[in-house]
């Protein structure tokens, strides 16, 4: 192996322009590959992240979601039938949480009783989520005392915190009270206590937490609560979890993340599969590269062939001579692709900050994903060098020789 | 002695569909340390039975024999290691790698041959190159080096595997006349140091005159056969095919 690797690399080493040229191809190629990779890569799980980081993977629900009529006015005319979607929560709650916590893949579980209603102050009638909690329990969630951006967080009592949209649309500061109608008809005074931002408008503008003791007492819901919201380790792994959560237990519904998203992850998948296809678009390049080039190659060394043959190489060996040039030209190509790669993201991630000095565009560098794109390629150079291998092996030592 | 060559009515046909029959049956011998030449005309298959000897190519008919052992049944691969390990080149343009230097392209056939041993090597191939006068050269690449340097690497290579025998191809064919003496003069003092077989083919009456026996080939055919003393190397000088003007490269009758 040692001769063939010196002649290869003598080889490389006398076409220099030649080599250098198929060389600076590769590493475009491969450059371009790792850094699409990891851009494609890093914005996919910043989707993720923001859809599944500070939010439930699975929620436990009760099973009735089926609405059945709660009010029917009847008269002459007509008749008005006013449906519930969900008056019972779920019973057996505490023993289901006791399960969940015991599950290995499972790492947050938060009990809540969720209703509706408006928050009143002055003029301003807004309609709210409220949401009663166990304040550690759902932090493991929401991150709430990482999210606080005023005052504290506190929930005890009649303690509640709201998000920054509430609070600035109702000109609320910590310590300010605020009054909570439900859309049973009930009514109450709250002291705010701490301000959040959840990062959505949507949940800054809607949600109050409040305890869960308070929440029960509030909708009357004594030994029941809405919903179990559930964190895993593995984002992916949801409608599993949910699956089994649901085979486990009667009369609860466990919904998946996955299963809510559908869209999104049929868009993710479709990126996935744009982004593979140009990879291997760039793969064929490079192949067709290498191919071309040693081709080339075996022609301008065809007297070197046959003089090495008629010295007494054997055809194998010959070939093995094209195959390590193949071999070499993919392999370092694609190791210097992968480190312009690299530093093309990382250019990327630093000249493209945002005001706040965040990057904008999450990249995420995998270092298999670096070490599959370095083994293909490399691959793909012995395969380009497999024909013109080939036809070096084939080469007759006297018809080279026959001629200056 | 024995023989170091001895073919049995070699038949070499060009060709698939057209066929040209370029060597018809030649029968050869020829003795260990036996330095002969090979004359004839252009196109008459001197370099033809060269290379059927040197194991470069297989006959269509007949047999040879190399030092004893059939070569006409091997395969393209034992044919290469029967070449590597028994069997010296010379060349008309060299044929070295321009890619390597002057040492690594006398080595090239230890490398070929995997020997194991790279210093033993080196050291062989630099007492080579001095050998050929080419002490200070080692280390330049080929194209550095001038036509007559060139073929004395060449030579120096031929001898790096030990072989008993060498078949050199025109091998002063494009050098000046002084050049293709000291090249000639070398080759006979290995021929006498080493006991080496030597076959040159050559255009040349000057060398041809020079040389133990000379074997004038005709269309194919052996047309004469015969020894030299090359202490009478001016009497042999018209004898030696003088229906040729070697120099001309031409066939010319004088
Ligand atoms: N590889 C080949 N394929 C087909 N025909 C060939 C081949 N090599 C040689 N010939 C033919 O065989 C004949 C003899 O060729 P050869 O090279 O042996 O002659 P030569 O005596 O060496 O001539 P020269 O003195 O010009 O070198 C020529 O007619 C040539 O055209
Ligand atoms: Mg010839």
């Amino acid at each position: 192996m040692w001769f063939e690797f010196k002649v290869a690399w003598r080889f490389l080493k006398s076409g220099k322009t030649q080599t250098l040229l198929i060389l600076l191809g590769i590493i475009v190629g491969v450059s371009v590959q790792v850094f699409l990779g990891s851009l494609i890569g890093g914005l996919q799980q910043d989707l993720v992240n923001q859809t599944v980081g500070t939010s439930p993977h699975v929620t436990i629900l009760p099973e009735n979601e089926i609405p059945r009529p709660l009010v029917v006015n009847e008269d002459k005319y007509s008749r008005v039938i006013t449906f519930a979607s969900s008056t019972s929560g779920i019973n057996r709650w505490r023993e289901i949480e006791e399960y969940l916590n015991e599950e290995e893949q499972i790492t947050e579980v938060s009990p809540t009783i969720d209703g509706s209603g408006f928050a009143v102050r002055g003029q301003k009638n807004l309609q709210v989520v409220m949401r009663g909690i166990e304040l550690d329990k759902a932090d493991g969630i929401y991150n709430i005392n990482e999210n606080l951006v005023n005052g504290q967080a506190d929930i005890g009592g009649n303690n509640i915190i709201i998000g920054t949209e509430l609070a600035n649309e109702l000109e609320l500061q910590p310590g300010d009270t605020l009054k909570l109608n439900t859309s049973g008809g009930v009514s109450d005074r709250f002291i705010v206590r701490g301000i959040f931002d959840l990062g959505s408008k949507e949940l800054n503008s809607s949600w109050i937490f409040m305890s869960i003791r308070r929440a029960s007492t509030l909708f009357n819901f004594s030994d029941q609560i809405s919903n179990i919201e559930v964190q895993i380790s593995d984002v992916f792994a949801s409608d599993q979890v949910a699956d089994q959560i649901m085979n486990r237990f009667n009369n609860i519904n466990a919904e998946s993340w996955q299963r809510n998203n559908q869209q999104l992850l049929t868009a993710l998948q479709s990126q996935s599969s744009s982004s593979l296809i140009i990879q291997i678009f760039v793969i064929i390049a490079v192949t067709l590269g290498i191919a071309s080039v040693l081709a080339v190659s075996v022609v301008q060394k065809s007297r070197q062939i046959g003089i090495l043959k008629a010295m007494g190489t054997k055809r194998k060996r010959v070939g093995i001579i094209f195959l390590i040039q193949g071999a070499i030209l993919g392999l370092t190509g694609s190791i210097l692709g992968a480190l312009s790669g690299i530093g093309l993201s990382q250019a990327f991630v630093t000249f493209t900050r945002g005001a706040t000095g965040d990057p904008l565009f999450p990249i995420t560098i995998n270092p298999t994903f670096i070490l599959i794109s370095i083994v293909i390629a490399t691959s793909a150079g012995m395969i380009a060098a497999s024909i013109p291998a080939r036809n070096s092996a084939k080469l007759n030592p006297i018809e080279v020789i026959h001629n200056a | 002695m024995p023989n170091m060559i001895e073919t049995k009515n070699l038949i070499k046909v060009y060709g698939k569909e057209v066929k040209n029959e370029v060597l018809h049956g030649i029968n050869l011998e020829i003795k260990k340390g036996e330095f002969s030449s090979i004359i004839g005309p252009s196109g008459s298959g001197k370099s033809t039975l060269l290379n059927l000897l040197g194991a470069l190519d297989n006959p269509t008919e007949g047999e040879i024999y190399l030092n004893g052992s059939q070569i006409n049944k091997l395969d393209d691969d034992q044919l290469a290691d029967f070449r590597n390990k028994n069997i010296g080149f010379v060349f008309q343009f060299h044929h070295l790698l321009p890619e390597f230097t002057s040492v690594e392209n006398v080595m090239m056939p230890n490398w070929i041959g995997d020997s194991n041993n790279p210093d033993q090597d080196e050291n062989r191939a630099m007492e080579l190159l001095d050998l050929v006068g080419l002490k200070g050269f080692e280390n330049k690449l080929i194209t550095k080096l001038s036509g007559g340097q060139k073929q004395r690497v060449a030579v120096a290579r031929s001898l790096m595997n030990k072989p008993e025998l060498i078949l050199a191809d025109e091998p002063t064919g494009n050098l000046d006349t002084e050049t293709s003496t000291k090249i000639y003069d070398l080759l006979r003092d290995i021929n006498k140091e080493l006991d080496t077989t030597f076959i040159v083919v050559t255009h040349d009456r000057h060398i041809a005159s020079k040389t133990d026996r000379v074997i004038e080939i005709i269309d194919g055919r052996i047309d004469k056969d015969y020894l030299n003393s090359p202490e009478h190397e001016y009497d042999n000088f018209e004898n030696v095919a003088p229906k040729y003007c070697f120099l001309c490269g031409e066939n010319v009758i004088k």
